[in-house]
């Protein structure tokens, strides 16, 4: 089988993503990971994976230096690339929500001017907002977007919520969830038709494995 | 300097490239066999301007390519545009003064088209495409052709390893065409069919009230993908007799590329929605190993030319010559074969005309280097040879075996020997 090369995303993404490959058969050596090493083979050899940044992943698999990727749906849809999407893996469950201070769930927002929204994800939002009619300043952050309206940065914020702990930690509420992510599985178009079988090959371990576990769940 | 740093004169718009030396050579080179190639084929050149009323090249358009459109206006106020595509122009000028020449009409075409977008993966604003469109022929052989001409286009190229993903959107709109969508739920339809994305595809699909059969066959369409086993499958889902007439006229394409030899390059790929807007049959992709992007797409486009008049089916294709750049590596050579110092002898510039006649490269000095400084430049430029007129018929020849003298006539049959 032909060499394939797998672009994961460093950070929470990047064990359960190594678990999941490792669970159909592709495990790598614990001294591949543990290191500082961005690049490393699976036991087998049939599979390269490289390390990237979470943002970077759709960008290597789009130009093709990876054939598949793993990423947040998040951002993939915040980096609007171009790619197959073939599969949702069902970890890393997260929303992406407006939040802001308690008293900005009664306000109006399509009446009101220089509203300020402080995220990582300005493409999202902006597309959010103009679906919505609402006028608004879109600031992007890279980090710690709950300050923003802490200092008066922002009015508002987007940002990705699992359990709700970091807003209420700093005084802030859900107003509306602009989307539901999970990791997904990404593929290059092109490798998709050059390199079908064993795509399909891992493609199809995946989906059944997740919905083994999905099984699982539901039983417990 | 009569321009500051940060001033635009010195600088080029995001998205476009200056191309020269090497690069712009294996540009020709690439024009040059393309050329050859459509020609062989018995496809004739159409020319056709850079830019036109916005309305004509927005014939059929996506929205998406609509805002991609580089606008302007005439000082009448005419909405103008700078052509994203040349099919569509290719399709007026058949629908508007051809309608009554002899069909098919077969054309070529090279040229720059343009294209707002944002520069990447393949993508530039600027960028060569070469294509060819076959009009006036409804059937499948003309389907084949246009294929098979893709196939000895590429292969021309010296492109080995490549692939045609050849769809049918004739199918996925037959299986549509009980659901009454309005164009914008298609579109959106498409979109995720094409990112194979099924939880997606599911929602949407429950979204749009499409159930059953229909439901069935389309969750299907992006796994549909592979060689003839595809057709039987596609077959059994579908959910009415214009799909399945689809599914014979795709059949019928792929054994006439059989019969042309090249079936081995064609994977059927029902899972190929994306596609200009125009496309109303067969389409294409062709994938390079070693590229992330496709160099080639087409397809059949027959409500296209009716609306400028006649009513005329069609198919084409066009390649992205930058992209096929990226994936040949073609051996051009751009150096001098001869290089002459320039001197004032009836009888020097007689033995340049003659290497030139003979099809050579030769470049004559017009800076009045003597010998040294010329040999130093020869080598910059890489010159196969340098002659240099030393009086009295006696020259120089200087080349990489060294230095030495010769007689007008030893030199002239020594050019003779060289090949070009």
């Amino acid at each position: 089988m032909e060499l394939l090369t797998v672009a994961l995303p460093k950070g929470r993404m990047q064990d359960p993503a190594l678990a999941l490959f490792g669970a159909i058969g592709y495990t790598v050596s614990e001294e591949a990971t543990s290191g500082r090493k961005l690049l490393f083979e699976d036991l087998s050899g049939r599979l390269r994976f490289i390390l990237a940044k979470p943002a970077d992943v759709p960008i290597y698999v789009e130009y093709g230096a990876a054939d598949l990727g793993i990423v947040g749906e998040d951002v993939l849809r915040e980096s609007g690339r171009d790619l197959y999407e073939p599969l949702g893996l069902g970890f890393s469950r997260c929303r992406l929500v407006l939040a802001g201070p308690p008293e900005a769930k009664e306000r109006v927002l399509r009446l009101e001017i220089g509203l300020r929204v402080a995220s990582k994800y300005p493409k999202l939002v902006r597309e959010y907002f103009q679906r919505r009619g609402i006028s608004a300043e879109i600031i992007p952050l890279s980090g710690s977007v709950e300050l923003a309206p802490a200092v008066g940065l922002a009015d508002l914020l987007v940002d990705l919520v699992d359990t709700g702990r970091t807003l209420r930690e700093n005084g802030l509420v859900e107003i509306e969830t602009l989307m539901e992510s999970q990791a997904m599985l990404v593929v290059n178009r092109a490798s998709h038709k050059l390199k079908f079988e064993p795509i399909r090959e891992i493609i199809n371990k995946l989906a059944a494995e997740v919905a083994r576990r999905e099984h699982e769940g539901e039983r417990r | 300097m009569a321009f500051a740093e940060s001033s635009l004169a010195r600088q080029l718009p995001h998205g476009l490239t200056d191309m020269f030396f090497e690069q712009a050579a294996i540009k020709t080179w690439l024009e040059a066999v393309l050329q050859d190639v459509f020609r062989r084929w018995g496809y004739n050149r159409i020319i056709l301007p850079t830019f036109e009323y916005y309305d004509a090249l927005a014939t059929n358009a996506s929205p998406q390519l609509q805002e991609e459109m580089y606008r302007l206006f005439d000082r009448e106020g005419h909405i103008l545009a700078l052509r994203p595509d040349m099919t569509v122009q290719a399709a007026r000028v058949a629908g508007t003064k051809l309608y009554d020449q002899p069909l098919p009409l077969r054309f070529y075409y090279i040229g720059s088209v343009f294209r707002y977008e944002e520069p990447q993966a393949g993508r530039r604003r600027e960028f060569t495409q070469a294509g060819v469109e076959l009009m006036g022929a409804a059937g499948p052989e003309a389907d084949a052709e246009v294929l098979a001409l893709a196939v000895a286009a590429l292969q021309a190229l010296n492109i080995t390893r490549f692939q045609l993903n050849v769809g049918q959107v004739a199918f996925l709109q037959a299986i549509l065409s009980d659901a009454h969508l309005d164009n914008g739920a298609l579109r959106r339809l498409e979109q995720v069919i094409d990112r194979k994305n099924d939880v997606e595809l599911q929602r949407t699909l429950a979204e749009l009230g499409i159930g059953g059969g229909a439901a069935r066959a389309i969750r299907a369409i992006p796994h549909l993908c592979g060689d003839e086993g595809v057709l039987e499958e596609a077959r059994r889902l579908s959910t009415n007799a214009s799909a399945r007439r689809a599914i014979e006229r795709l059949g019928q394409v792929y054994e006439l590329l059989r019969l042309e030899g090249v079936a081995e390059h064609v994977i059927l790929d029902l899972g190929e929605v994306r596609r200009m807007a125009y496309y109303t049959g067969i389409t294409f992709h062709a994938y390079v190993a070693g590229l992330g992007f496709h160099v080639c797409n087409g397809g059949r486009y027959d409500g296209l030319v009716a609306n400028f008049g006649a009513d005329m089916p069609a198919v084409g294709f066009a390649l992205g010559l930058e992209r096929a750049m990226l994936v040949t590596h073609p051996q051009v050579d751009i150096a001098p074969q001869l290089l002459m110092r320039g001197c004032a002898h009836a009888e020097c510039r007689a033995l340049a005309a003659l290497a030139r006649s003979r099809g050579l490269r030769v470049e004559v000095d017009v800076l009045g280097r003597d010998e040294e400084a010329l040999i130093a430049y020869a080598q910059a430029r890489k010159a196969h040879h340098l002659v240099s007129c030393r009086g009295g018929s006696v020259y120089l020849l200087h080349d990489s075996s060294g230095s030495r003298e010769l007689g007008r006539e030893e030199l002239e049959k020594e050019i003779r020997s060289w090949s070009c």
